[in-house]
């Protein structure tokens, strides 16, 4: 926990240094008239504070050796994929259309956790993507791009 | 009106056929939700949202209220039939209520978790339309000191109740007040930390931020392993409790529903933390003390009781103040600002339809997760069998399709997702996402209240101090914050002793 710990407080204090220099920047008036940087000066030097404090007691504590390493396990290929297919997702769906980046998308999920089965994946990924059309286009009246082709 | 010809309305605006089906829809959205470990009650909330929009106030608000309670019903299934609390608020009924299932004891752990249920949220119900109205009147006569000092108050209590550090909940807080400062500043109309990114102008929407944190991580925490898990099974029967279960949880669910209620009201407080404070009252002052952990009804319908008591009882400081205590009512204030009402304590009185409608709907609400939890339990049994392999893709549509809905816009689905992966190494890292969540709703309230506290003091910060309730409010936090540091100070100087002898 002490190396998260020191390198998570690393991390909010850069975040605090950043958000105070940007605060300055726009202004923070005076005590009688605030600016609107005032709330976020205040904020940020509280979080530059406390991130040092939650350094130094990090430091002066001494590293758990019966501690995992933090993504050990972790199945890195899978997360990863997932995360590259939904910003993908994101980018093509006004480009392509709600129904066809769906099923894409549906059939790619499905198929990371279930890759044997391709002819349950692509079943699932059309029945989900043609369902939650029907409820939330046509029922609820949400607003999906229809993207190139129409649809 | 008086107050019997305002129940009276209110019901019927509950018995409206939208309204209606509305309560019944959120409720059974809800129940699922709390079966299933996945989005929880904010990010359940976060995804109805946009569909709500061409509905009225009134139908979206009781909507959401159904899946608050609904998932307070909910979790206690999947912590009784497969240990994993499907919400935060279920946790404590693992204990006593898994045990109870491998006793062979399911029906009645999940019979006395409805009818206690069902017990408190009446009582907070009754709670509610007692307290919320003075409390509002009162309201009035509050300044922007005194909101400034009851939202910090809040503010604090939720760093202090966090699972984990303090101090990291108290910078979560900072983060949260960071992020609601994003877009158009309220008095000068500038935007700020927008970084000329023109979708920041309206700040960072709280859907996206929600099913992120919460959501998107746990998504992601999930796929991190292997995603199978093991319902117990067993037959289920006797869901009516015996005799003997009903004597030795009829103080529990009494106590459960009143430590709940007085606790949702508190800001900071809620479903999670009552479930605790329950849970340790019942051991403590049980004449078996050694049973708890061992299957004791006590333990299940203590805890139960109170978070659906809290569930209620959150709601008075929503509608009576126009102050969020917890993540979850900082989603209602959302939506109600969305629909463009603003919470406070005007709410009661210009929307009546939707206070007494809501009220109704609450005991509509109840009955129905009575029959939802008790006839209908074999139905959540064969949901919880879903492979979570097929469950994944399904809570990552929905939340997809209520980031995009929200605006129509790609770009709160890459917030989304951004936050996604920001809230998985938070927990990795041991942040809590709560308070961020509550700060970044209150922030420009908070701020808001400042900057006129010191407009009026002229600069002066003793404005805070010198108003009886602001000063109540901010010394009761620095004596919270005080106490987390107390025990610091006992260490060190017992290490000094020990050092000096």
């Amino acid at each position: 926990m002490k190396t998260l710990d020191q390198t998570s407080s690393l991390f909010w204090l850069l975040v605090s240094i950043l958000v105070f220099a940007e605060s300055l920047r726009i202004g923070i008036g005076t005590v009688q008239n605030p600016g609107m940087g005032f709330m976020t000066f205040g904020a940020s030097g509280i979080l530059g504070i406390l991130s040092l404090v939650v350094f130094l007691q990090a430091s002066g504590r001494k590293e758990d050796l019966r501690h995992k390493p933090l993504f050990a396990g972790t199945l890195w290929r899978r997360i990863l994929f997932v995360l590259l297919v939904l910003t993908v997702y994101a980018r093509v769906m006004p480009v392509l259309g709600y129904l066809i980046s769906t099923f894409v998308l549906m059939s790619l999920l499905f198929w990371v956790l279930e890759r044997k089965k391709i002819w349950f994946v692509l079943l699932y990924a059309l029945l989900a993507t043609l369902f939650t059309h029907l409820v939330f286009s046509k029922w609820l009246n949400c607003q999906f791009p229809q993207g190139l082709f129409g649809f | 009106m008086d107050f019997f010809d305002s129940i009276l309305y209110g019901f019927q605006v509950t018995f409206q056929p939208i309204n209606f089906l509305f309560c019944g829809v959120g409720v059974l959205v809800g129940t699922l939700v709390g079966v299933l470990p996945g989005i929880g009650p904010a990010g359940a909330m976060a995804l109805l949202l946009p569909a709500t929009f061409k509905f009225s106030t009134t139908s979206t608000i009781i909507l959401l209220a159904g899946i608050y309670y609904g998932v307070q019903y909910g979790g206690s299934t999947t912590s009784i039939l497969v240990n994993i609390p499907g919400e935060a608020s279920s946790v404590m009924t693992c204990i006593d209520g898994h045990q109870m299932a491998r006793q062979g004891r399911a029906g009645p752990a999940l019979g006395i978790a409805a009818w206690g249920s069902f017990i408190a949220g009446t009582i907070s119900n009754i709670g509610l339309m007692l307290v919320a109205i003075p409390l509002a009147h009162a309201a009035l006569r509050l300044g922007p000191p005194e909101y400034f000092a009851l939202m910090c108050t809040g503010l604090i209590i939720v760093t202090y109740l966090a699972q984990g550090s303090v101090l990291k909940a108290i910078m979560m807080g900072l983060v949260g007040i960071i992020l609601g400062s994003i877009g158009l500043d309220l008095i000068t109309g500038f935007p700020r930390f927008t970084f000329g990114i023109n979708e920041l102008t309206d700040g960072v929407g709280i859907v996206p931020l929600v099913m992120g944190l919460f959501g998107i991580s746990e998504i992601l925490e999930n796929l991190e392993g292997t995603l199978e898990r093991e319902v117990f099974k067993t037959r289920i029967k006797n869901l009516w409790p015996s005799f003997n279960d009903w004597m030795e949880s009829k103080w529990a669910i009494v106590r459960g529903s009143l430590i709940g209620f007085v606790l949702g009201i508190l800001p900071g407080g809620g479903a999670v933390t009552s479930t605790f404070v329950s849970y340790a009252v019942e051991k403590k002052i049980s004449k078996h003390p050694e049973k708890f952990g061992k299957g004791a009804i006590a333990g299940v319908a203590g805890p139960e009781s109170a978070n659906n008591a809290a569930a209620g009882g959150s709601l008075i400081p929503l509608l009576s103040l126009g102050i969020p205590p917890n993540p979850i009512m900082a989603i209602f204030f959302s939506a109600l600002i969305i629909h463009g009402i603003q919470p406070g304590p005007l709410l009661i009185r210009q929307h009546p339809d939707l206070f007494w409608g809501l009220v109704a709907s609450l005991y509509l609400g109840n009955a129905f997760l009575l029959i939802l939890n008790l006839p209908l339990i074999g139905l959540w049994v064969k949901v919880l069998e879903i492979p979570y392999k097929i469950l994944f893709p399904l809570i990552l549509l929905f939340c997809l399709i209520g980031v995009y809905s929200m605006n129509n816009l790609s770009f709160d689905l890459y917030v989304m997702l951004f936050f996604g992966v920001v809230g998985w190494i938070m927990r990795k890292f041991g942040y809590e996402g709560a308070p961020l969540i509550l700060a970044y709703v209150l922030g420009p309230m908070l701020e808001n209240a400042l900057r006129q506290s010191l407009l009026i003091s002229q600069g002066s910060f003793l404005i805070f101090f010198t108003r009886p309730i602001s000063a109540v409010a901010l010394g009761f936090a620095c004596l919270l914050l005080l106490t987390t540091l107390l025990p610091h100070f006992k260490k060190r100087r017992q290490q000094y002793d020990q050092f000096k002898e």
